[in-house]
């Protein structure tokens, strides 16, 4: 009888388990023309959402969700995709699933511009806006930050998926997963900028995303973080999901025509030992749907 | 009890309105200052003033329509400020801190409101708008915008932490998402003083019942003007009076039911108390043609002379500022805004734009407005911005005192200019990066651009930053940069007034003086 269980188990799980191990690439780059499609098929090359979430987890999908704009202006997080993910991810058996940021422009109407909420809500997700009351100084342990205020909501969660825009930044040259942890912190956001690198890496080593779904259907090549016209942007058409934030980055600044070394943030996080940024260190799956 | 049913009702509906005036998820959000629009003191004050009447007051004729048929039924049924004053009435003749008296002596008092009516009228014809102070739904919406919904807020507040420090997070979760979606702005200058002067009218109940409608209200004083030749009529059926006198010692505004012939119709707003507090029901309704002599208020010819006189003179005070003469730089106006001197004459300090501002940004106004400009809008960027999506507060503008745009047309609109304080700008003074001022810039391409400056360090190095400037051809001042400054206390980015398009005269670059729709979409300096 116990046998038997066993054998079962084994013939429900035992294939995918294998062929994980075998060939699950650290990172897929998939690209076509639906943000949903692409995204599935992102998730898929990775060897499926089950490798990051088990049955009954608390999930956390952080988007950006910072400004008033519209999706086509490409200053937030493509609804379709954060969706996707969402769906995806009680696919794999998520108990819960929360999608929140705390944004710059007026929460309700960032929520509502961005088609976020809405997207995410029509998945079965949670779409909070971040409470004051969930603040609590952290010990971050950071080279720059030892302490700062974050919201619990990341940290009280089963898995962490970050699923950031890739845009342009006046000062970092680039504002995509890293800076993203902006979105989960309070208190006095503004002064972060005094030493923005040090602070995103200090920041992205704190929150360790099991995940990173880099959003790239457009990005946003001038005027950023937060664009206004459709000429600041450019359709790349892909997703990028990625075990490892620094190398999500890295393909990302190739989009901008930036390498690697020229981002300050990039070396300080290679230096810290979040990730890669020599790409042929790790496996890629590239894809075009 | 069918009128405390309608009171409730009307109540329920204004709180539900206020409630609503605020970001709902789209853009436009509908007539939520409808209760304005049958306000026929607003409609004829505004007017008086501005010389243009409002399209939407055509809703006040409504009003005028029904006390001149049916005398001051919107007083005892309708106005949500009457059933304010009512319900603590209510509430104080219960805990017998008002006690109605047998005979009432203060009947000349009655004339007050009339006296208020012909100030704000007069006041209206020398174009100085005095109807926002004391018109009774200006007094209410303000009331509740700086005062009574920041407290609700506040009160919200303090029960969230209750739940979050009784361990019900799970509640404390429900509530928080709760006041989130409401969005009630909390903060306001004079906000204290706005709630005092709220307190100060409720609590005047203990002195007489309903003291505001009887003796203060300048709208009820005009609808009983209106009312003088109405055929709805209060009677008391002789047969059937023991003259005990009931009736009148509980009128809720002195009408005087009992004797008949001295029923004030100008003052009854047929809350039928009367009849039901007669012990044989001898109060009935007769519907009939007004005698040729009615009972009223007493207004002596010459305090009339007298009033009219004081308001005469008193008129041109208000213009002795000298807002007039030069634009004050803190006066930001919402978007929209009319001329000052227009706006002047038209605003009626409702509050409703600070009520539907997102950002808590539009604060009512102190000194900085010259004395007519008391408790209308100024847009504080330290408080709050201008959010670049949202026209709320020019939809929401019951007088037109700000135009109604599209967010096509908002983001179009200049209000102000910023200026760099380069001794406290970080960059500039501390040679660290910031440009926190530039990130939020909303216009595209940024009206915040940045140089790179060499600063002399304390150690005699020399740090060169990104550090900002303005393309005043870009900016619209709309006060993000100043209020996302990092530098807390007096911030090294801030906006005034200056080249705000609504002003001929606040002008700054010749070169930016073309009307508003004369600007081009701005070149793109990419390309």
């Amino acid at each position: 009888m116990k046998d038997l269980a066993l054998g079962s188990v084994v013939l429900r799980y035992g294939p995918s388990l294998l062929a994980q191990a075998k060939t699950s690439p650290d990172m897929a780059i998939i690209t076509g023309e639906s943000p949903a499609a692409i995204t599935k098929e992102a998730l898929a090359a990775l060897g499926g959402m089950k490798r990051f979430i088990a049955k009954g987890d608390k999930v956390m999908i952080k988007p950006n969700i910072g400004w008033d704009r519209t999706p086509e202006l490409a200053a937030t997080t493509n609804p379709e995709v954060v969706k996707t993910l969402v769906e995806i991810a009680f696919e794999a058996g998520a108990k819960e699933v929360t999608v929140m940021d705390n944004t710059i422009n007026q929460a309700q109407r960032c929520y509502a511009r961005s088609g976020i909420a809405e997207a995410a809500k029509s998945a079965g997700a949670k779409v909070p806006f971040v409470n004051e009351f969930r603040l609590k100084k952290m010990a971050l342990k950071g080279e720059w930050l030892k302490e700062w205020e974050v919201f619990t909501d990341f940290v009280e969660t089963d898995k962490l998926i970050n699923v950031p825009i890739a845009k342009h930044h006046s000062l970092s040259r680039l504002t995509i997963g890293m800076k993203n942890w902006l979105g989960a912190i309070g208190g006095a956001r503004n002064q972060l900028h005094q030493k923005i690198d040090e602070a995103m890496v200090d920041l992205a080593a704190f929150f360790k995303p099991q995940l990173t779904v880099l959003d790239a259907y457009r990005i946003l090549t001038r005027n950023g973080p937060q664009g206004g016209r459709i000429s600041d942007i450019k359709l790349q058409k892909t997703v990028v999901a990625s075990i490892d934030p620094v190398a999500a980055e890295t393909v990302a600044a190739g989009f901008f025509e930036i390498r690697p070394e020229e981002l300050a943030y990039l070396g300080i996080a290679l230096k810290r030992g979040l990730g890669q940024t020599n790409l042929e260190k790790l496996t890629v799956e590239k894809r075009t749907v | 009890m069918i009128r405390v049913v309608s009171q409730a009702a009307f109540f329920t509906l204004f709180l539900y309105l206020l409630f609503q005036t605020h970001f709902t998820g789209k853009d436009y959000i509908g007539r939520v200052e409808v209760f304005f629009h049958f306000d026929p003191l607003l409609a004829i004050a505004t007017a008086i003033a501005s010389r243009v009447l409002f399209a939407s007051f055509i809703l006040a004729a409504v009003t005028i329509a029904l006390t001149l048929v049916a005398g001051r039924y919107v007083c005892g049924w309708v106005c949500p400020l009457g059933s304010v004053h009512q319900f603590f009435s209510f509430i104080f003749k219960k805990g017998k801190l008002l006690k109605p008296r047998k005979e009432e002596k203060s009947a000349g008092r009655l004339a007050w409101k009339y006296y208020i009516l012909i100030v704000v009228l007069v006041g209206s014809l020398f174009a100085v708008d005095i109807v926002g102070f004391a018109d009774p739904l200006s007094f209410l919406y303000r009331s509740f915008a700086t005062g009574i919904i920041p407290w609700f807020a506040r009160v919200g507040a303090a029960l969230i932490g209750l739940f979050y420090g009784l361990k019900l997070s799970s509640v404390g979760d429900a509530a928080a998402q709760f006041f989130g979606t409401l969005s009630l702005n909390q903060t306001f200058q004079q906000g204290f003083l706005l709630s005092l002067l709220f307190l100060g009218a409720v609590l005047l109940n203990i002195s007489k019942e309903r003291f505001w409608c009887r003796y203060l209200c300048p709208a009820g004083a005009l609808l009983g003007l209106f009312s003088r030749w109405n055929v709805a009529k209060v009677r008391v059926d002789m047969d059937k009076c023991i003259k005990c006198n009931l009736c009148t010692i509980h009128c809720q505004t002195q009408a005087n039911p009992y004797p008949n012939e001295q029923w004030r119709s100008s003052e009854c707003v047929y809350c039928y108390t009367c009849a039901s507090i007669c012990p044989t029901k001898a109060v009935y309704f007769p519907v009939k043609k007004s005698p040729e002599k009615i009972a009223s208020v007493n207004l002596s010819r010459r305090r009339l002379i007298f009033t009219s006189a004081l308001a005469l003179v008193a008129a041109p005070f208000f213009k002795i500022t000298p807002a007039g003469k030069r634009a004050a730089a803190k006066l930001i106006r919402p978007p929209g805004a009319l001329p000052e001197p227009k706006f002047l004459q038209k605003c009626v300090k409702c509050s409703e734009c600070m009520k539907a501002c997102p950002t808590n940004a539009l604060q009512p106004a102190l000194d900085e407005a010259g004395p007519e400009g008391i408790w209308t809008p100024v847009l504080k960027p330290r408080i709050g911005y201008c959010e670049y999506y949202c026209s709320l507060c020019t939809q929401v503008c019951p007088t037109g005192a700000i135009k109604e745009l599209t967010i096509e047309e908002k983001v179009r609109v200049k209000i102000g200019s910023a200026w760099v304080n380069k001794d406290r700008c970080i960059p500039y003074t501390l040679g660290r990066p910031c440009i926190v001022c530039e990130e939020h810039c909303p216009t595209s391409p940024k009206a915040i651009k940045f140089v790179m400056v060499e600063t002399k360090l304390p150690d005699g190095t020399t740090a060169t930053q990104k550090a900002p400037v303005i393309d005043l051809d870009l900016c619209i001042g709309c006060g993000i940069c100043e209020n996302k400054c990092p530098v807390m206390d007096d911030p090294a980015i801030y906006c005034t007034s200056v080249g705000e398009d609504r002003s001929e005269k606040n002008r700054l670059l010749l070169e930016t003086v073309q009307p508003a729709t004369l600007v081009e979409e701005p070149k793109d300096p990419y390309r």
